[in-house]
C-alpha cells in the first residue's frame, strides 16, 4: 500500500501543477494510529502539502459527498475513489448534484479496511502505534514489536460483504485489480424478516431508542445530497427536536425511505454512527426488496440505468395494494 | 476509607435502586451508556468512557418542564417537574469534572433552577480509571485519572474489592445508608490504591505530552486567531454532524421547544449543537454561522478560548471521546497540538 500512497502523492503534485484541477481531495494520515481522514489540497503545486497524502488501511471516510460541498467553488476537482465512493459518486451524479466532467476521478482497488473496535475488542490496541497491510495480513507495531494477524478478522463488516471492491467509475486506475469475494449481503436481512411483525417493531425500537440525533448518518451518506434536508427547516418543524423514540422512529424511516434505489449500500452510516445502529440493515431490506420486486438494481453502479423506483412500467408489480 | 467486595455489588445496586434512581453504566448491543438501572441490566463498570458521557443525568438531551391545556375555552399553564433523588454510580474521573464545568454555567446567577434541583438531588459516585485509553487527556488539564475532587464518593476498582470513600456529606449520608455491605479498608489497602492512582497519573502524562496535548498557553494564542487561515484546514472535512458535541462532556447549548396536539401541549428543553445549520439562524433567515467554517471555529473558540475567558478554566476535560468518536477525525486533542504549535500574533 505504501507504493499507492507515492503514486497518490505524485499524480496530485502533477495534477495541480499543471493546472488540470485547482483541488484534490485525497487522506492525510492523523496522529494516532487509526486515524486517516479526508484531506483538501489547493493551491499551484498543493503549496508543498500533496507529500501528505496517504493510503492506509483507516482511509475510510467517503470522499464523493464532499463535492456537493467543493464542487460549486471550483473549476475542477480531483478525487481520490475506493469501489464505495466510486459507487457514491455514480449516485451523486445520477442525483444530478456534479458534473462528470468537472471531476477526476483516480481509482484505487480496495482490499478491505480495518475497524479499529475490531482491533480494539481483540485486546491489541494498548501502545499500538501503526497497523500495515501487507497482503492478506496486517502487522500490528509496538514499541516492543510487531505482530501478525490475518487481515480479515478485523476488516470492518461492511467491507467482508462489498461486491465492489474496485471503482466502477474512475479516469486512471491505481494499481492492480482487487479480488472481489463478498460474503452474503443479506444474511442478517434474513433474520430480521423471520420476525414477526411486533418482533420487529421491537428490534427497532430498541436499536433507535439509543440514537442521540447526531444525524451522523444523514451527513455521512453520499445520496443523502438535498440541498436543504426536511430535518433543517426550522418553520414548520417536521420533526421535533425533543429525543423522544417517536420521533426518532419518524426521522430514520424517513431517512430510508429517502435513500431506498438510490442507496449504494457504502455502509458509512451504520460506520458513523457512536450508538451502533444496523442502519445498513434496514438500507439492506429495502434493496432486498427492490432486488425481488423490480429486478436486480445496485444503485451507483451505472449512473444511465434507470432507476427502479423513478420508473414506471406498466408491468411493474404493485406490491402495496396485492396480498 | 471503606471497600466494597465485589460479589456484593448486585446487593448495593438493589439497595441504591429502592432509595432512589440508580444511573449505572449499562450495556446494550455493544453500546455502553447511562442508564436507570432495572434487574437484569448488563453493568459494566470495565468500560472506560460510556458513548453518551453522564450529562445527561443532570442536563438530560430532553427535558419537559412545563405543560399546557385549553379547557373552555381557558389556557391552563401548569410547571412539570420529573425529578427526585438519585444515584449516578461510575462517573470516571473526567466526566465528574466535565459536571463541575456545567455547574459553573448554570449556577451562576440567575441560577438555572432545572439543573440546580437536579444537581442537589443527586449523589455522585466516581470510579477511578486504572488504564487510561489512548485518546485519554485528562491530565493535560490538571485532572487526575484517579481522582474526582467534585464526586461525592470516590471509588477505586482493586480487582476483587471497591476501595470507597466518602467525599461530601452527601457521601457520608449515601455511605451510611449502605453501611451493611461496606468493610473498613486496611492501610495497606488505602496505600496501594493511591499509588495506583500516582502511578494512572503519571502514565496518562507522559502519553498525552509525547502527542503534543498540551493546551497552556492555547487560550491566549487563540484570543488573535478568529481570522486565522488555520480554520480553513479543519473545517473542510466536518460532516456538520452533531456527535463532537453530543458526546462531550462540557458543551450545554439548548433549545427551548413546544410540542402540542389538538388542545394541550408541552414545553421542553432540549440539547442543540453548534454544529447545526440552523443553530444561529435567525427568524430574519439571516445566519451569522452561514457555513461549517464558523461553526467549527466556534466549536473550538468556545471550548479553549471563550469559556476559559469567562471561568478561568478550559472547556475540555481531555475524555477523549471526540477523539475516538468523530467520523472523520476532527477532534479537538489535533487543534490543540496545531494551535499550540502556532506563535500568538503571527497571522
Amino acid at each position: 500500500m505504501k507504493q499507492l500512497a507515492e503514486i497518490m502523492k505524485d499524480i496530485a503534485a502533477q495534477s495541480l501543477s499543471r493546472g488540470e484541477v485547482d483541488l484534490v481531495i485525497g487522506w492525510q494520515k492523523g496522529p494516532l494510529w487509526w486515524q486517516s481522514y479526508p484531506a483538501f489540497i489547493e493551491g499551484n503545486e498543493g503549496n508543498g502539502e500533496t507529500g501528505s497524502l496517504t493510503w492506509d488501511s483507516f482511509c475510510v471516510p467517503n470522499l464523493s459527498r464532499y463535492l456537493l460541498e467543493e464542487l460549486p467553488e471550483r473549476k475542477k476537482v480531483a478525487l481520490f475513489v475506493k469501489g464505495c465512493d466510486a459507487l457514491g459518486f455514480n449516485q451523486i451524479l445520477q442525483d444530478k448534484r456534479a458534473e462528470r466532467e468537472k471531476v477526476v476521478l483516480y481509482g484505487i482497488p480496495c482490499t478491505g479496511l480495518v475497524d479499529p473496535d475490531k482491533v480494539e475488542s481483540a485486546g491489541l490496541g494498548r501502545g499500538l502505534l501503526e497497523v500495515k497491510r501487507d497482503g492478506d495480513e496486517l502487522v500490528f507495531v509496538y514499541d516492543s514489536g510487531e505482530q501478525k494477524a490475518q487481515a480479515r478478522d478485523f476488516l470492518y463488516d461492511k467491507c467482508l460483504t462489498c461486491r465492489y471492491p474496485n471503482p466502477v467509475v474512475y479516469d486512471q486506475m491505481l494499481g492492480e485489480a482487487a479480488p472481489v469475494q463478498p460474503e452474503e449481503r443479506f444474511e442478517s436481512v434474513q433474520e430480521l424478516e423471520k420476525m414477526d411483525a411486533d418482533e420487529r417493531f421491537a428490534y427497532w425500537a430498541r436499536q433507535f431508542s439509543r440514537c442521540i440525533r447526531c444525524f451522523a448518518c444523514r451527513n455521512a451518506c453520499p445520496a443523502c445530497s438535498c440541498r436543504e434536508c426536511i430535518f433543517d427547516i426550522p418553520e414548520p418543524r417536521w420533526l421535533g427536536k425533543a429525543n423522544e423514540l417517536s420521533e426518532t422512529q419518524f426521522y430514520q424511516i424517513i431517512r430510508a425511505y429517502h435513500v431506498a434505489g438510490r442507496c449504494v449500500d457504502c455502509g458509512e452510516c451504520t460506520r458513523v454512527c457512536p450508538v451502533n445502529i444496523p442502519l445498513q440493515e434496514l438500507n439492506r431490506k429495502f434493496i432486498k426488496d427492490i432486488n425481488e420486486l423490480y429486478g436486480e438494481y445496485d444503485a451507483g453502479v451505472d449512473p444511465e440505468q434507470e432507476a427502479p423506483l423513478v420508473t414506471y412500467k406498466t408491468d411493474d408489480p404493485a406490491a402495496f395494494t396485492e396480498s | 476509607m471503606k471497600k466494597i467486595v465485589k460479589d456484593k455489588l448486585p446487593s448495593l445496586w438493589e439497595q441504591l435502586s429502592s432509595q432512589a434512581t440508580l444511573f449505572l453504566p449499562v450495556e446494550q448491543d455493544g453500546v455502553v451508556n447511562f442508564a436507570p438501572w432495572e434487574e437484569g441490566d448488563s453493568v459494566n463498570l470495565e468500560a472506560l468512557n460510556t458513548v453518551v458521557p453522564p450529562k445527561n443525568v443532570v442536563f438530560p438531551q430532553t427535558e419537559t418542564y412545563m405543560r399546557f391545556k385549553v379547557e373552555n375555552d381557558k389556557l391552563h399553564i401548569e410547571p412539570f417537574e420529573q425529578n427526585g433523588p438519585y444515584v449516578l454510580f461510575g462517573a470516571r474521573p473526567c466526566d465528574v469534572a466535565g459536571i463541575t464545568l456545567l455547574d459553573k454555567v448554570f449556577l451562576q446567577e440567575p441560577e438555572d433552577g432545572l439543573y440546580s434541583r437536579r444537581r442537589r438531588e443527586g449523589t455522585v459516585i466516581s470510579v477511578a480509571c486504572n488504564e487510561p485509553d489512548a485518546a485519554c487527556f485528562c491530565t493535560s488539564f490538571e485532572l487526575e485519572p484517579g481522582m474526582a475532587p467534585g464526586a461525592d464518593i470516590m471509588v477505586w476498582d482493586m480487582g476483587d474489592y471497591l476501595l470507597w470513600k466518602a467525599q461530601s456529606e452527601k457521601g457520608e449520608k449515601l455511605t451510611g445508608s449502605v453501611e451493611n455491605l461496606l468493610q473498613e479498608a486496611a492501610e495497606e489497602e488505602q496505600k496501594a490504591a493511591m499509588e495506583l492512582k500516582e502511578r494512572v497519573t503519571a502514565k496518562e502524562a507522559a502519553a498525552a505530552q509525547e502527542m503534543g496535548w498540551d493546551p497552556s498557553g492555547v487560550k491566549e494564542t487563540l484570543k488573535d486567531m478568529f481570522d486565522s487561515d488555520i480554520w480553513e484546514q479543519f473545517f473542510r472535512r466536518c460532516l456538520g454532524c452533531g456527535i463532537c458535541t453530543y458526546i462531550c462532556p462540557t458543551c450545554h447549548c439548548f433549545d427551548i421547544q413546544d410540542y402540542s396536539k389538538d388542545q394541550e401541549g408541552g414545553r421542553f428543553r432540549c440539547w442543540d449543537s453548534c454544529m447545526f445549520a440552523d443553530f444561529t439562524l435567525m427568524g430574519s433567515g439571516e445566519n451569522p454561522r452561514p457555513t461549517r467554517k464558523e461553526r467549527v471555529r466556534q466549536r473550538f473558540m468556545h471550548k479553549l478560548c471563550y469559556y476559559p475567558s469567562n471561568f478561568g478554566l478550559y472547556a475540555c476535560v481531555g475524555c477523549g471521546r471526540c477523539v475516538r468518536k468523530c467520523p472523520v477525525n476532527l477532534d479537538i486533542a489535533q487543534v490543540i497540538k496545531e494551535v499550540g504549535g502556532v506563535k500568538s500574533g503571527s497571522e
